[in-house]
């Protein structure tokens, strides 16, 4: 079990250093573990909703997956190869 | 407002058949985004260009899903199409509205956005298309206001969805209406936050006909079965004998050959059937399922987005489901933990299982392996076999040779 504010910033440190400004959840999991490897899915999934409804992080979505990022890091609207299903 | 002249849609409201132009000129009326949509539409077919762009960081506030960003390149042109989001609400269990409740939908829609709907979509929700982004807020507060709610989309999981079901069916092994609602509250978070690494959808069938073509579309598809004998009204057959020929419309079209007809008495062997349902749907006075009453469960099933498409594989042969769904629920969950560990970021459930093995997934949610579930003859008996065992086999079979026992 991580404490919240170290997997909040651990969160952050992946979405404002990564490469990619829009990233899956699944990738973002990857990164936290490397610095709190005994967090679980749950954890990372309710602390990054909480920055989500912060406005800290934002999604991005084709429709038909959904990627993170950090508010206002990259662009906003891209086009998607995606169908949207 | 502009009037857009419209020549090539026009050819579309010809023919016999209703036509999606009529309906959008019949919004565009009232409606200036429906209008500039009317416009836009005749500007792609003259052109022969999409100018959508799709996806985007648009939502509402606590909700990761649900709403599907749409932009136009020609916002100048159209500005009544430059923001024209899809909204999905979440639609009752097997589609069952008052005209009350549609006439509530489609006022807030009115109110809102550009009046035109999409019912419904192939995920069951009701679509509502084209939204300005800054009437979002304002239109799901309203919508959940009254006890309406967004539904799923990206790597969440799908609004469920359900055959019509005991309400309206005989044939309905088990409640689908009630586990398609228990399950949407009981996955509130799933759905609403997506944290999947792509989409998961339940779909729920009361029996082999599969109304919701569960077993092409479903992820986890629950299909009505039954165990016991299927009931033989004699008298009835006979009835049937004089409007149909029983022997070249139900024997011999039965996959199993089960069933035999001597003119007088109609004999199935139920040990051989497989609960297809063609011949109670054919003679449904005759024929009705016995004994207990439940679904099978299976796993996998996806459209061809990423890789190909695939059907459903069995997991669980026959469980009854009745509420709470305690049993189940916790299958669904193990199901869930094992493919977020296990899955690529875009990899449904069914690409996972064939990746890494039904032997490895049946070891993680706990399921023996049995008969049922071999997808088809002489192909899956591996799932019954440990690497341990296979093993010992190479072993013994390595000594064997060395000491002339070998004997293929």
């Amino acid at each position: 079990m991580g404490r919240p504010e170290d997997i909040r910033q651990a969160i952050l440190d992946y979405a404002s250093k990564g490469a990619k400004t829009k990233f899956y959840f699944k990738d973002m999991l990857v990164g936290v573990k490397k610095t709190i490897p005994d967090t679980n899915v749950s954890e990372v999934k309710n602390m990054a909703s909480e920055m989500v409804r912060e406005g800290v992080l934002e999604l991005f979505s084709t429709g038909s997956s959904t990627l993170y990022g950090l508010k206002g890091r990259g662009i906003s609207v891209e086009k998607s190869g995606d169908t949207g299903g | 407002m502009k009037k857009y002249n419209t020549p090539l849609i026009d050819d579309l409201e010809k023919g016999p058949w209703p036509s999606f132009v009529t309906e959008m000129k019949k919004a565009a009326k009232n409606n200036e985004m429906a209008n500039d949509a009317v416009g836009h539409l005749e500007k792609c077919y003259s052109t022969k260009l999409g100018y959508w762009k799709h996806g985007g960081i648009v939502g509402v506030l606590g909700y990761g899903g649900g709403v599907i960003g749409r932009y136009s390149e020609l916002g100048e042109e159209f500005p009544g199409v430059a923001h024209f989001h899809t909204v999905r609400l979440n639609h009752p269990s097997a589609w069952f509205y008052t005209t009350k409740a549609l006439r509530e939908v489609m006022g807030i829609w009115d109110k809102y956005g550009s009046g035109l709907t999409n019912v419904h979509g192939s995920t069951g929700d009701m679509i509502l298309l084209g939204c300005k982004t800054d009437a979002l807020e304002p239109l799901f507060a309203e919508y959940s206001s009254r006890g309406w709610d967004l539904g799923g989309s990206g790597s969440a999981l799908r609004t469920p969805s359900c055959c019509v079901g005991p309400a309206r069916c005989e044939w309905a092994n088990y409640d689908t209406l009630d586990i398609c609602y228990n399950l949407t509250q009981e996955f509130q978070d799933e759905l609403h936050r997506p944290s999947f690494n792509y989409k998961f959808k339940f779909k729920f069938s009361g029996c082999a006909c599969d109304c919701v073509a569960s077993i092409a579309r479903a992820d986890m598809s629950f299909i009505g079965t039954w165990k016991g004998d299927i009931k033989i009204d004699q008298a009835e057959v006979k009835n049937y004998a004089k409007t149909m020929d029983i022997n070249a419309e139900i024997v011999n079209m039965c996959p199993t050959q089960c069933m035999s007809y001597d003119g007088k008495e109609l004999k199935i062997n139920d040990g051989e059937c497989n609960r297809c349902m063609h011949c109670i749907t054919r003679m449904t006075k005759a024929l009705k399922p016995g004994g207990e009453r439940g679904a099978t469960i299976c796993i996998g099933s996806k459209a061809p987005i990423v890789v190909g498409s695939l059907l459903s594989w069995v997991i669980i042969p026959f469980i009854k489901l009745e509420p709470p769904y305690t049993e189940l629920k916790d299958l669904i969950r193990k199901i869930w933990d094992w493919w977020s560990d296990n899955s690529k970021p875009r990899e449904r459930i069914g690409e996972l299982i064939e990746v890494k093995g039904m032997r490895s997934f049946l070891e993680a949610i706990g399921v023996a392996p049995q008969p049922q579930q071999i997808k088809e003859p002489r192909r899956d008996p591996f799932m019954f076999y440990t690497d341990e065992d296979i093993a010992k086999f190479k072993a013994n079979e390595a000594e064997e040779k060395k000491t002339g026992k070998y004997r293929f």
